[in-house]
This record gives C-alpha cells, sequence and structure tokens, in this order.
C-alpha cells in the first residue's frame, strides 16, 4: 500500500530549482546526498540540468517511467501538473506547495479543485502544504528538512510540518531512529487513516507515531485505528485541547478540532496511547521501538540514592503500575553482597557507594524474581560510579532478557556518553525517573489492550419499536426537545424505572393525585417553556401532606409566573418521591466528529464545578460501560465509604448500554441527560428520576 | 370618603410607585388614609394570608392596620387562573365590593390600585373600569411618558371615564423627552381640559434593580459576595467586545452590570477593575479562582446563570419595563420623588380635600 510513495523506482521533481535557498532546489538536493538509488528527474523548462541531473522541461518529456512525483511549483500551477501525472500514469504525489485551505477563501477553493482533478487523473497525493516525505530504509528523502535520520524503527506522520523538523533535529544528535517520516500538509487526500494502515503493513517499522490537530472523519479513524493497534503501537499526539489551541488549530490548517472528550474517549477505545507532550510522544517512542513490553503491572526500582527512588515509587503509585517486594529468596541472595544499610525491598537501594559491578549483580539478582514485570535502574552520578561501565552492565543484561529495562541516569555533563551507550544498545534513558516510569505505564497499558479479550456487546430486545412514534411525532411537529411525557414514555420503552407521577392542574388535583401515589411526594412544573426546573424554582420534594402540597402549588406556580410571566404554565407533576440511593447523571452527546458519546458522572450540586465525568463513543461495550464508571474519581463513593452499603454498580451498566443502544436506534437525538438517576442498594436497581432530550438535526 | 384609583392605559408605569407617595403625603397631612388593591396578579402567602406582593408592600409602607386578608381580596393565582378559564366564576365583584366597605368605613381617602391598564379584567369580569364604577372612585391616570403619542391613551381615557377623570401624572420623563412634554403634550391636554398633575422624571435609583431580584428573575447561582446582594443595577452591558476596548465601554456607564460568557476571564476582570456593580456570567461556565478572590475584594457579586448572553440580555429586557418597588432606598426615593413633582395644591382642589380635615 502506497508502495510507490515509500519504495520508488524514480523520482521526479517538479518545480526542482538551480538555487540554493529554495525548496525547489533543496529537495532535489535531499534525494541526491542520502544515497537515493532509482532515477532522479528535475523537471523546470528553464534548465538544461540540476545538481548534475538531465533536467526536462515537463512531466511529459521524460523518457523513462516515474513512480513518484515530487510537486514544488507555484500554487496556481499545481492542477495542471497533477493531470499531467495522470497523463503520464504517475498514481503517487506529494504535493509541497502551500497556498491552498490553509489560506483562505480562495486557497480553499484551489484545494477541492486539486481533490477533483487528482481524483480524475487516478493520481493519490500527500499534502499540500506539507515538508515532504523521508523513508530512511529506502533511502528517500523527498523533503526540504535538514538532515536525514538514522535508520530505525519509528514511523512518524505529522499534520505540522514545522514539529517534524523539530523532531528530526531532536532525534539527530542521539542517532534516535526513524523508518518513516511522513508531513501530512492538509491531507487534502491522503489521510491520517491510511498512513496508519500503510505504517501498519511497513515491516521496518516497529511504533507509529504522530501528532495530528483533528481528524476528519472520526468514526473511520477510531476504525482503522483499533486494528492497527492490535499490531503495533500507535502514539499520538493530539493539540487544539484547549480553546485557545482549538483557534490555533483552525488557522493553522483549516480542521475543525475536535472535542477534548471526545478524543480521549476514541483513543482509549481504540487502543491508541496518548502522548500529552512532545517530550512525551519522544519517550514513549523510545520505549516501544527500543524495549519488549512488560508482561504485567509488576515494577521493580533499582537506584543508588534515596531521593530518586522514591520519586519513581510515587510516580509508579499515581500509575497503574505496582511496586511490589521482591521474593522473599530474591531478598536473602541480594543481602549476600549488598551493604546491610542498603534498603533490600523495593525501590532497591543499592546505596552511593556502588559500582558497576554492584548494579550488575543486583540486577541480575533481581531478574530471578519471576513476578517483576519491568525493571528500572536509576542512578546518580556519585564521585564512586564508573557511569559507562554501569552503562555496559546495563546493556548486557537487558540484552539476554525479554523483560523491559528502562534507565534513568541523571544529569547532564557526567552521565552523557553512559546514556549515548544504553541508548545505542536500545536501553532508552531517561533524564528523571518519572520519565521512565510513565514510559513503563504506557507500555503495560498497551499490552493489556492487545491481550483484552474481544469487546463484548450486550444483545438488546427490540426497544426502538416501543419510542419510535414519539420521535417521528417530534421530527413532524421539528420540535427541539421531547416533552415531560414523551421523555417519561421513551424512557420506560427503554426498561428504565421512572417514579409513579400524576399531573394536576389545581392544588386540589394536586392533593388527590398525592393521595393516589402516597405521602411523601416531590412536585414539579409542567411548562414547556421551563428547561431547567430546579433553576426557576420549579422543584419542591418531600412534601408529606395536604397542606404542604398546596403550599407548594401555590409556591411553584407563582415563581416560575413571576420569573418567566411568558410561561405557559400546564400544572404540576406530582411524583413518587424515592428516597436513598445516590445520584449519578447519563447522558448522550453528540460530537461533530465522532458522532454520539455516552456520558456518566456522579450527580449532585457540585457535579458542574467538579465536572468528573467519563464518555464513551457509542456503541459501548460491556467493557467500555465497565470502565467508565470506574474511571470517575468519585467512583468509591458508589462503592461504598465507612461502612455504606454498596450502590446498584451493575444496573448502572446496564443503563449506559441502554442508553448507547437508544443513542444508536435515534440518530436525530442531540443530547439526552438522566439527571438525576437515582442508584438504589446493589439488587435493587436504579430510578431516572428527572430527563431531558434535545433532538433535531439529521 | 374619597375613594381615588390609580389606573393606567398600560401596564408597569408606576401606579404603586404613585399611591405609594401619594398615601404617605395625605398621612402627613393628617388624613385617614387607607389602601385597597382589588385586584392582585403578583401573589404572595404573608403568615399564611393569601395577598398581592405590590398591595402588601404599600400596606407597610404606609404603616397600615387594616386586616390584610382584605386588602386584596381576589389574587390571581395559577389556581383561579385555571378556574376561571375553565367556567364563569361567580361572586368575585361582591367581595371586592364587601372587603372595600369594610376597609373604607373610617376612612377619609381610599386609595385603589389598578391592576394592568383600566381594560383589563374583563375574562374574569372585573374589568378596571367596572370595578372603579362599582367602587364610585374618582381617577387618575398613570402615564409612563415614551413620546407624544401617549396623549391619545389619555383623550381615550377621559372619554370612557368622564366627570370621574381627575387628571394624569406623567411618568419616567426623561432628560431627552423634558422638551416634549413641555412643548406638546402639557399645552395639548391643557387646551383638552386634562389636568397635568405632576410630572416625575426618570430616576435611575427608581428604575434600578438589586442583584437579588436579579438573581432571582434570572434563576442563579450567586458565587460570592453575598453581603452586597443589594448593590443596584441601573445598566447592563454586554461584555464580548476585545479586551482593550472593554475598559472604556464600561467606565463609561454607571452602575452596571455586565453579562458576560463565563469563560472570558480577560473581560470579567476588567469588568471588576472598572467598577461594575455585578457580573452575570452566561453558560453555565464557573469563573476561574482568581476571578473569584478579586471579585471578594471588590465587593463585586457575581451571578452564574445558565442561558446565553443573547437569552439573558432578552430577559433582562423584558425585566426593566416590570421593575417593582422592593427596597428601602427605592421606596424612600420614590416617595419623595411623588411629594417634590405633584401639585398637591391642584390635586386637592379637584379632589375636594382640605389638609387636616
Amino acid at each position: 500500500m502506497l508502495d510507490n510513495f515509500f519504495n520508488p523506482n524514480s523520482i521526479a521533481v517538479v518545480g526542482a530549482s538551480r538555487t540554493p535557498g529554495k525548496v525547489g532546489y533543496d529537495i532535489l538536493k535531499n534525494i541526491n546526498q542520502y544515497g537515493y538509488p532509482g532515477m532522479v528527474y528535475p523537471i523546470n523548462p528553464g534548465a538544461s540540468e540540476i545538481l548534475g541531473k538531465k533536467a526536462y522541461p515537463s512531466l511529459i518529456g521524460v523518457p523513462g517511467k516515474i513512480d513518484l512525483a515530487v510537486i514544488v511549483v507555484p500554487s496556481k500551477d499545481v492542477i495542471e501538473v497533477i493531470g499531467q501525472c495522470g497523463t503520464k500514469k504517475i498514481d503517487s504525489a506529494i504535493v509541497i506547495t502551500a497556498g491552498f485551505k490553509e489560506s483562505g477563501i480562495e486557497g480553499s477553493k484551489l484545494e477541492n479543485e486539486l481533490i477533483r482533478k487528482a481524483k480524475e487523473s487516478g493520481v493519490r497525493f500527500i499534502g499540500p502544504n506539507c515538508l515532504g516525505m523521508i523513508d530512511t530504509h529506502s533511502k528517500v528523502n523527498a523533503s526540504f528538512a535538514a538532515g536525514m535520520p538514522a535508520r530505525g524503527g519509528i514511523g512518524f506522520f505529522s499534520q505540522s510540518g514545522a514539529l517534524c523538523l523539530a523532531v528530526l533535529d531532536r532525534a539527530l544528535p542521539d542517532e534516535i531512529g526513524f523508518s518513516k517520516f511522513i508531513s501530512m500538509g492538509n491531507k487534502a487526500d491522503i489521510s491520517d487513516t491510511d498512513i496508519m494502515l500503510a505504517l501498519a503493513e511497513d515491516e521496518n517499522t516497529k511504533v507509529i507515531l504522530g501528532y495530528i490537530e483533528g481528524v476528519g472523519d472520526g468514526r473511520k479513524f477510531m476504525e482503522v485505528a483499533k486494528e492497527v493497534t492490535k499490531k503495533k503501537p500507535v502514539i499520538i499526539l493530539k493539540s487544539g485541547i484547549t480553546s485557545s489551541g482549538a483557534k490555533a488549530a483552525s488557522s493553522h490548517t483549516g480542521a475543525l478540532a475536535g472535542r477534548e472528550a471526545a478524543f480521549d474517549a476514541a483513543f482509549r477505545q481504540s487502543g491508541v496511547i496518548r502522548a500529552h507532550t512532545i517530550n512525551e510522544l519522544f519517550n514513549f517512542a523510545l520505549a516501544f521501538a527500543n524495549q519488549p513490553l512488560p508482561q504485567g503491572p509488576n515494577v521493580v526500582i533499582i537506584t543508588n540514592s534515596g531521593g530518586p527512588g522514591i520519586l519513581a515509587a510515587d510516580a509508579c503509585d499515581k500509575s497503574d503500575l505496582k511496586i511490589v517486594s521482591p521474593h522473599k529468596d530474591v531478598v536473602d541472595e541480594l543481602r549476600t553482597f549488598l551493604p546491610t544499610a542498603a534498603s533490600f525491598y523495593n525501590p532497591i537501594d543499592i546505596l552511593g557507594d556502588s559500582g558497576a559491578d554492584r548494579y550488575e549483580k543486583a540486577l541480575t539478582t533481581v531478574l530471578k524474581d519471576e513476578k517483576m514485570h519491568g525493571i528500572i535502574v536509576l542512578l546518580t552520578p556519585t564521585a564512586v560510579v564508573d557511569v559507562d561501565e554501569t552503562a555496559m552492565a546495563v546493556v548486557n543484561i537487558a540484552g539476554n532478557t525479554d523483560r523491559p529495562i528502562l534507565t534513568s541516569f541523571m544529569g547532564k555533563q557526567r552521565i552523557g556518553s553512559g546514556a549515548k551507550t544504553l541508548l545505542r544498545y536500545n536501553v532508552p534513558n531517561y533524564s528523571y525517573p518519572e520519565e521512565a516510569v510513565s514510559s513503563m505505564n504506557a507500555m503495560y497499558h498497551y499490552r493489556v489492550w492487545i491481550n483484552r479479550p474481544e469487546k463484548t456487546y450486550p444483545q438488546f430486545h427490540d426497544l426502538k419499536s416501543k419510542a419510535i412514534h414519539i420521535f417521528e411525532k417530534a421530527a413532524e411537529e421539528n420540535k427541539e426537545r421531547l416533552t415531560d411525557s414523551e421523555v417519561h414514555d421513551v424512557l420506560t420503552a427503554y426498561g428504565f424505572t421512572v417514579p409513579r407521577s400524576l399531573f394536576a392542574r389545581t392544588s386540589e388535583e394536586a392533593v388527590a393525585a398525592a393521595r393516589g401515589i402516597g405521602y411523601p411526594v416531590v412536585m414539579k412544573i409542567v411548562s414547556p417553556q421551563v428547561i431547567h426546573k430546579s433553576d426557576m424554582g420549579g422543584v419542591k420534594v418531600g412534601l408529606d401532606s395536604k397542606k404542604a402540597v398546596e403550599n407548594a402549588f401555590f409556591d411553584i406556580t407563582t415563581r416560575v409566573r413571576n420569573i418567566m410571566p411568558a410561561a405557559q404554565i400546564y400544572g404540576v407533576m406530582v411524583q413518587e418521591m424515592i428516597r436513598g440511593g445516590k445520584e449519578v447523571i447519563m447522558g448522550i452527546t453528540k460530537d461533530a466528529q465522532f458522532g454520539h458519546m455516552v456520558m456518566f458522572g456522579l450527580g449532585g450540586i457540585y457535579v458542574e464545578v467538579l465536572k468528573d465525568i467519563a464518555f464513551r463513543i457509542t456503541p459501548l461495550s460491556q467493557e467500555d460501560a465497565h470502565e467508565m464508571i470506574r474511571e470517575t474519581k468519585t467512583f468509591p463513593l458508589l462503592r461504598g465509604v465507612r461502612g455504606e452499603a454498596e450502590a446498584d454498580i451493575e444496573a448502572i451498566e446496564k443503563s449506559l448500554l441502554t442508553l448507547s443502544r437508544m443513542a444508536m436506534d435515534f440518530p436525530r437525538i442531540i443530547e439526552a441527560d438522566i439527571n438525576p438517576l437515582l442508584v438504589r442498594k446493589r439488587g435493587e436497581g436504579v430510578v431516572a428520576i428527572d430527563a431531558r432530550f434535545a433532538i433535531g438535526g439529521e | 370618603m374619597i375613594a381615588l384609583y390609580i389606573g393606567s392605559t398600560g401596564g408597569y408605569t408606576g401606579k404603586s410607585l404613585v399611591s405609594m407617595g401619594l398615601g404617605y403625603k395625605f398621612r402627613k397631612d393628617g388624613l385617614r388614609v387607607g389602601y385597597f388593591k382589588p385586584v392582585g396578579i403578583l401573589p404572595i402567602k404573608v403568615e399564611d394570608i393569601l395577598t398581592d406582593n405590590d398591595a402588601w408592600r404599600i400596606y407597610r409602607a404606609l404603616e397600615l392596620n387594616d386586616p390584610l386578608s382584605e386588602i386584596c381580596p381576589v389574587v390571581l393565582t395559577q389556581e383561579l387562573a385555571v378556574r376561571s378559564y375553565g367556567k364563569e366564576l361567580k361572586g368575585l365583584l361582591a367581595k371586592i365590593v364587601k372587603s372595600f366597605d369594610q376597609l373604607s368605613k373610617d376612612k377619609d381617602v381610599m386609595l385603589i390600585g389598578g391592576y394592568g391598564s383600566i381594560y383589563t379584567g374583563s375574562y374574569l369580569g372585573l374589568q378596571g373600569l367596572k370595578v372603579l364604577k362599582r367602587l364610585n372612585a374618582k381617577v387618575i391616570i398613570v402615564v409612563k411618558y415614551e413620546g407624544e403619542y401617549i396623549v391619545d391613551y389619555v383623550l381615550q381615557a377621559k372619554k370612557d371615564l368622564g366627570d370621574r377623570f381627575v387628571g394624569v401624572i406623567l411618568n419616567k420623563v426623561t432628560q431627552e423627552h423634558r422638551e416634549s412634554v413641555d412643548e406638546y403634550a402639557e399645552p395639548f391636554l391643557k387646551r383638552k381640559g386634562i389636568d397635568i398633575l405632576g410630572i416625575l422624571p426618570h430616576d435611575p435609583l427608581v428604575g434600578s434593580v438589586t442583584v437579588e431580584e436579579l438573581n432571582e428573575m434570572l434563576g442563579g447561582k450567586v458565587l460570592c459576595c453575598h453581603d452586597r446582594l443589594s448593590n443596584h443595577v441601573e445598566n447592563f452591558l454586554i461584555g464580548a467586545m476585545q479586551v482593550d476596548k472593554a475598559m472604556e465601554y464600561f467606565k463609561k456607564t454607571r452602575n452596571n452590570a455586565v453579562i458576560v460568557g463565563g469563560d472570558r476571564s480577560d473581560i470579567q476582570l476588567s469588568a471588576i477593575e472598572s467598577g461594575s456593580v455585578c457580573l452575570i456570567l452566561t453558560g453555565e461556565l464557573y469563573p476561574g479562582e482568581i476571578i473569584l478572590s478579586v471579585a471578594e475584594q471588590k465587593d463585586i457579586p457575581i451571578i452564574v446563570v445558565r442561558e446565553d448572553t443573547y437569552s439573558i440580555a432578552k430577559k433582562l429586557e423584558k425585566l426593566s419595563i416590570r421593575i417593582r418597588l422592593r427596597d428601602k432606598a427605592k421606596v424612600s426615593r420614590g416617595m419623595s420623588l411623588v411629594a417634590e413633582n405633584i401639585n398637591f395644591p391642584l390635586l386637592y382642589k379637584k379632589l375636594g380635600l382640605r389638609a387636616g380635615q
């Protein structure tokens, strides 16, 4: 797939230039100077020879076959060149030229024209507005980047050309190896998903790295990512998550930045490892490209000083890694050669007077403990320690074990050459212990992801048919939201328990309703204009007598009338008062790029401030529902604190799956909230106390 | 006993303000004054007695001792509204007359507060015109002055009221309108034989709302400075510009509340710095800690509301025409406004009243 891009037999540079400093010159120079073995054709009507290669006036005039065209001509000429590619049967092109969607309305029109022309001519292209592409294995450097990275297993694609340059420059001095470097530009034709699929198939690529600002088709992205991550780790740095970042991103390459929560859920659900900084992107990439995955969460830390050991242990504690004590036999063996002042449990502090041999012995001994899944070696450059020797010792051991070893030799000057040695022999070294821990944690997460069983999706009876008439009617009437009684019907159709409710127009009717339901009751205003009832003082709870109901009727109707004189007040809903249980909130939202998501959070009055909520993109699997509940910080409250009974978590899971089903059944739901959903004790189920549905769109 | 009906040809013209002011003056002049509101539209329960909120406030301002239950015999609750649309209600007018008779027994003057205009209330069988005739009242019409065209309504009222018509009070006359009142409206009305009993200038304080009222009307949450809820807001501004323009804009308007998105901390800070009296943050977006602490320092309450800026502005537009006389500062300013600007000699003469009767 995309073979002519990565492994072309011949390359034409359309717009090649004789003038150093011009992009058309630099690209040709890059292709020439890094040993590309195939044919190279500079295309320039005003030149007969550039950089020692015979130049041609146009693609048509080139005698031989061309596999890849790199286009650097002014934007107004790009479409014509693409047409020539078609004529010349060139099916792959890289459009370096800028001045398209990123530059305004005219550019946007031009880009559409480009897409049309390419389709018509049978040409697939990367760009426009990109830096080009590098393949270290086929020695193609069709870019205007300065330098060529070392060969290696990291395949990198980026929406930002500048970031490509920065990453490349950062990689050069440490000789970090890459397989491919692809600057995606505006992604007018070849998309992130195309590249991800190509990199997944590429034998030279061990780990896929990406920088994206937005994706075109969220669902497609997830689908592809899910497949690719089964084969190889995919690490993505996604920017544009803050509102300021989003503004900058949309003016950057014209992609609409999706919502943070949606991306987070999408990455989680498709096994993509998310990096939050460029540094993290690098750190993770180094770990994945060089070390085997840990088979479990247990990590042992070997250090020659206390402080860094504690920092590493703290970082593990905050991650999903576990610090477990070594086996007794291992501890006993450690005692035979470590000073008595050493710390034999995890972190294992072999003390500041350690030399390379003590590191070696400790490491060898600890590896005998089968339950240790990963090792982190920390070193502070004491006067005693020989850093280079220690590095060699670690490298030797790492080469003979199937367990990952990450190091943090701290400092700069004294550890410089040691760190280089480590990296040369595939042991990533990190400046700080926390980085080693977070990289190990990312590897562990990926291990869990590839080992997890296939997701299970619950089977539902046909629920849709019971509610479809409500949504159809609402669509016919062009309604933006469902009325209270419609919400009630939809919820019961999907099997939600709702409190018994009776409508009352007067206080007399309300009293009769309350008697029928049984005291105490809840009363809520019924008015199509009042959406957030309690904001308007339209809700009263715990009404336990005739008098209380009468007063509540007066208070609610008067208050709403005062605040919203134009609201139409139908009356009140008298409801059974459900007591006990915990309030949670769940709902459906719709993201522009990923579609429907199901949301869950602990309810109550602080929910809006705490924002302790979790999202998953539909359809939800059983595992998704299980995880998202546990993802919230307030989950322990559902488990029960200080002897409280556990809440019916299973019923919450079922409700989330039902909502997911509902969203799939009715694409027109824009937003739905059940707030609060009262969760009773385990086995007693949940009750949907109040809910809202906003509908519309396609 | 003289029954004096304070009516209008439209809603929210300042009838309560006038009733309160007149009552205060009458009392000061030694007259025995009572207040009566035949139909109330702002239900409130005071110690379990159903009455009208405005009536209750006037009752308290005038320090009356009559039984509260009789002050406003018909209160338009949701209950009554539902029933009145369902079937013809009987006996309401009789109830009004009975209460009125009871209250007016020992009075020199009974002020009667109209509701809406003198033409509203027909669906209850209690149109203002019908009620005031049944109570045999003389009538003052309070007009919110919005341009010369209002004379048209006054002429119609005179025609409908005949001899009962005492005169007109022009209210909320702004500086800009004052000229047209002097030049056109007043001479014209005089020529038509209509007395102008007073011209009340627009007063920013009387036209203001407190932060507390605002919060209630908007269904918001107050985040800080709970002790400053009595701040008076006279103007509303929308903070949607670049921050460098905001400061100037805010400073030009006094006692303003700024409506701004909860995520615009730059504008919020400018508003606080420029001395706004209240911030209304829209979109249910909570401000940062820094904003809260600065606001706390400067004693500027912050309200968070759920709706967007446009919806809130729309609501406030409606709110500003139905300002009510609620708190002490406004009441006392309102009273002195009436005392200073009503031609009492003329009014007394027309009613045949003498001070200290």
